[in-house]
């Protein structure tokens, strides 16, 4: 498969890492000779560099024609929309455009655009909105995804000294029907794949597996069923991420946006609903201006600015003022690790979040979900047994999966089912697949 | 850190495929039946077992490779080559010292092509076979070649190639690495079957057909006679070998261009290509003057030693097919030029690279009107796209390690006793990967068989650094390299 993206900014370097390591034919064409180079000293692709007045011969020079997924991911949205319109009528088969603008997002114009010739359209302060407001939803776990519709449910968490199963060897607590599994395990910045003999320990980052009508049975085995339910919610920077936020909340959750620039001000009362969200002309980081605004009442805390540091700090003080959730936005990937290790809940990073959004667009019909977690630097996917392949031949104990890979779950006649050594996955059964450190093709091969 | 086990898994891997190449020899010695099958048959043995302990050693390997873990790969694997190579020669008894089977083995891999046997004709078939495809396994890179048949097999795949692959701009002409590895290979097999066909043609025995092509394409050198390609004594397959000698001077990927996806014009706007021609051109046309001047030959036979001898220069191949001791000693100032300059980036020619000289030639311009305009801005551009500062100031630094390196062997050798003129073109000679060399004491056509065993071996080393274009073998040596940081 041959795809081009145009743009070697944080998107597109995340997404021709990704793609290089499936093995497709990847050209990245940007004017930044230096942003070239650092790419393709990594990864295994070619690069071309264009200039601002010949976007034209540089899509001619990749062969887009030939290119069977377009990708236009530079700052420009404008841009990235005319290349895709060229580079559909040059032959391409598939185009995506990055916009900006909340209103090219919307739903209902994407016919418009598919008759012009974009396929798809991905607006990554969207992603990174409906990310945080899942996040709220839900204050005692750091991530959630649901697989399948919600049939299937990953869910992310910190754990803590309440944590009922504490300490136990897995083999001791899991039987075959136990209703959750965990999945992977972070500590101590590395990827734990479980095995029976493991055990969870304070600090640990943990992925568990459950059906969606469990998970507030997982609240209590986590010990963290007095986090209280986000009623009134704290957002520092009022930038477009926040006014989409804000814009995606329910009218029972009060909102109050700092903002420490008073023309930011006064164009974000016009941008959100005021009967229920607040705008206050001031710095989010200092504690005194917390404290007038009393942060003692609010359930959760999230840092949009665009400093990493800073949204860490603003979180770490939340934390201090007895906020139990904190949802930050870092841009920058180095700093991730980090910021899981330093305990501010959620983070949110728009680059990662669009690149695996595109990526899942590009495998295989079969796969239906992907999603990159950052913090354990692993990949879920969804896979459909296929009749006759290697997956549904014995049962999954029996099986010779590769030890880097766990069966999560998988969902038959629209019933979410969790795997155990003794399932025998059916043909047509959608299974969830979390794996680390292993090249998908190597799963791919069981479920062909 | 290192990834030792990784090192060794690929490392195992690549001796079973170099166990693979000396079967080839082996299949052909049993066929003459001349005594060196043992050598072969033990040899054979001795590499697989080496490579199944090696991929024992490196079970359970991650598969990511660092930068650093590439560049010492690479030369270990080259190093690791040449000694398992030297091997047949060694339990043959063709050769008695191990330092001589060294400096062999290494001046075929690196196709520079020096030769420390004073005479080839006697050796058997098996032997001289396995030197020229020594020469031929060496000639696009040993590591390159396993990337186009086990894609899968190196993790950091394109770090190894940027270790291995000679030239400034390492270019792909395909996104990924393993079709413009096979792109490439094919080309080289084209052009090296191509070569063995016309030489059989021009009556060259099917055997000497397939070592001489071998040795051409690879810009090698070595022959199965000690008068090389003179023995033949044939017009036809002189040029036969100018031809395709010159064309493996060329990048590879150009003529993947030219050839496969219709762009042969591209082939004569490339600077680099017209550098290449223009230098091969006016350094015959030197030559020739002074061979009709002081050396009274006709000029039909003045243009063909003249153009094979700077054609197989300049290609850093190093053939002959007239002994250059006897003509004029300008002409070996011109010779010594071409050697220092090589053929293209990209193809299996050594030297400092066309492509560097174009550069480089840009920069000195550069600077000298810049005296005139101090504040003008003066881009480098080849081929219609400028280059960077940074990789104008690695070709500085590299031309100025290529220099040193060359003067410090000169220098070594001077104190070993080496006429001079010699030692300064024996250095040349080895860094640039060619072969020959000019001087009164050791000619073109001699073998380098007196030199001291401390001077062999730093010319083996010397060879590999101008293999692998000194950055990738000098980072190793460096303390730094070692240091966990």
């Amino acid at each position: 498969m041959k795809v081009i993206i145009v743009g070697a900014g944080a998107i597109g370097a995340h997404l021709a890492d990704l793609f290089s390591k499936i093995r497709q034919d990847i050209i990245v064409i940007d004017e930044d000779q230096e942003k070239l180079e650092r790419i393709q000293a990594d990864s295994d692709l070619m690069t071309i560099r264009s200039s601002a007045n010949t976007p034209i011969q540089s899509l001619k020079d990749a062969h887009v024609n030939r290119a069977d997924l377009f990708i236009a991911v530079t700052r420009d949205e404008n841009l990235n929309l005319s290349l895709c319109v060229l580079a559909k009528s040059m032959g391409a088969r598939q185009t995506v455009a990055k916009v900006e603008n909340a209103e090219l997002s919307d739903p209902q114009i994407i016919d418009a655009f598919r008759a012009a010739g974009i396929s798809s359209i991905i607006d990554p302060d969207n992603l990174a909105a409906l990310d945080i407001v899942n996040g709220l939803k839900l204050t005692w776990a750091r991530q959630r995804w649901d697989v399948h519709g919600g049939l299937l449910t990953l869910l992310g968490i910190k754990v803590r000294e309440s944590c009922k199963i504490l300490g136990h060897p897995f083999k001791e607590i899991f039987k075959p029907d136990s209703p959750y599994h965990v999945v992977a395990i972070k500590r101590n910045n590395l990827t734990i794949m479980p095995s029976g003999d493991d055990r969870l320990l304070p600090g640990d980052f943990v992925y568990f597996m459950t059906t969606r009508d469990y998970v507030p049975n997982m609240r209590i085995i986590m010990g963290k069923d007095n986090y209280p339910d986000v009623k009134n919610v704290f957002i520092v920077g009022g930038g477009k991420t926040a006014v989409r936020v804000v814009n995606m909340l329910t009218h029972d959750v009060k909102a109050k946006i700092f903002e420490s620039d008073p023309r930011r001000c006064e164009e974000l009362i016009d941008l959100v609903d005021t009967s229920h969200v607040m705008v206050i002309n001031a710095d989010g980081r200092s504690v005194a201006n917390l404290m007038e605004e009393n942060i003692k009442a609010a359930q959760a805390f999230v840092a949009l600015t665009g400093n990493a540091e800073a949204n860490i700090l603003a979180c770490l003080t939340a934390k201090q003022l007895g906020v139990r959730k904190t949802i930050a936005m870092i841009e920058n990937l180095d700093y991730m690790d980090i910021a899981g290790n330093v305990d501010i809940g959620t983070i949110i990073n728009k680059q990662a979040l669009t690149a695996s959004h595109i990526y899942q667009m590009l495998l295989d019909g079969d796969v239906r979900n992907m999603r990159n977690l950052m913090i354990v630097n692993a990949d879920v996917a969804e896979f459909t047994a296929r009749p006759g392949s290697r997956i549904i031949r014995k049962k999954v104990g029996e099986l010779d999966f590769p030890s880097e890979a766990e069966l999560g779950g998988l969902v038959r006649d629209g019933k979410g089912v969790l795997v155990n050594g003794e399932t025998q996955i059916l043909p047509g059964d959608i299974v969830v697949v979390f794996c680390h450190g292993i090249e998908m093709s190597r799963i791919e091969k069981f479920f062909i | 850190m290192l990834n030792k086990r990784l090192i060794c898994k690929i490392l195992g891997t690549l001796l079973w495929i170099e166990a693979a190449f000396m079967s080839l020899s082996l299949v052909l010695a049993l066929l003459y039946m001349e005594g060196d099958a043992m050598g072969f048959a033990l040899t054979v043995g001795i590499t697989i077992l080496a490579g199944t302990v090696l991929r024992l050693m490196g079970r359970h390997a991650t598969n990511t490779l660092s930068r650093r873990d590439a560049y010492l790969l690479v030369a270990v694997v080259w190093i690791a080559f040449a000694t398992f190579g030297m091997l047949p020669f060694l339990i043959g008894g063709y050769i008695g010292h191990v330092t001589d089977a060294f400096f062999e083995t290494m001046s075929g891999l690196t196709t520079t092509g020096a030769t420390i046997i004073d005479q080839v004709e006697g050796l058997p078939h098996g032997i001289l076979f396995w030197r020229s495809l020594t020469q031929w396994i060496g000639g696009l890179g040993i590591v390159f070649f396993t990337i186009a048949i086990i894609p899968s097999f190196v993790g950091g795949s394109i770090k190894v190639f940027a270790a291995e692959a000679t030239g400034p701009i390492k270019s792909k002409m395909h996104p990924r690495l393993t079709t413009t590895a096979k792109a490439l290979w094919g080309i080289y097999l084209l052009l090296t079957a191509l070569c063995a066909i016309c030489f059989w043609i021009f009556g060259m025995s099917p055997f000497d057909a397939v070592n001489y092509s071998m040795t051409v394409t690879a810009t090698g050198g070595f022959a199965t006679h000690d008068a090389s390609t003179g023995y033949f004594n044939n017009v036809a397959i002189d040029y036969t070998a100018i031809v395709f000698m010159f064309f493996s001077g060329v990048s590879f990927a150009l003529l993947y261009a030219s050839l496969f996806q219709g762009k042969a014009k591209q082939l004569f706007k490339n600077a680099e290509f017209r550098f290449y021609t223009a230098l091969t051109l006016t350094a015959t046309a030197v030559i020739v003057y002074f061979l009709l001047r002081y050396n009274h030959y006709t000029v039909s036979d003045a243009i063909r030693y003249a153009l094979f001898q700077v054609v197989s220069f300049i290609t850093t191949t190093g053939m002959f097919n007239e002994d250059a001791a006897q003509w004029h000693h300008i002409t070996w100032v011109v010779l010594s030029l071409c050697m220092f300059f090589g053929g293209c980036a990209g193809s299996t020619a050594g030297g400092f690279k066309c492509a560097r000289g174009v550069i480089a030639l840009k920069i000195l311009r550069n600077e000298v009107r810049r005296m005139v305009h101090p504040k003008a801005l003066l881009p480098v551009k080849v081929n219609n796209t400028s280059v960077h500062t940074p990789s104008q100031i690695k070709l500085l630094a590299f031309f100025i390690a290529y220099i040193t390196l060359c003067f410090t062997a000169y220098f070594i050798m001077i104190l070993a006793g080496v006429d001079s003129t010699n030692s300064i073109t024996i250095a040349l000679s080895c860094g640039s990967n060619v072969g020959p060399t000019l001087g009164l004491e050791i000619g073109p056509t001699m073998s380098w068989s007196i030199l001291p065993p401390l001077v062999k071996w730093i010319l083996s080393g010397l060879m590999l650094m101008g293999r692998l274009e000194i950055f990738t073998v000098l980072v190793i040596l460096s303390p730094s390299f070692w240091k966990n940081n």
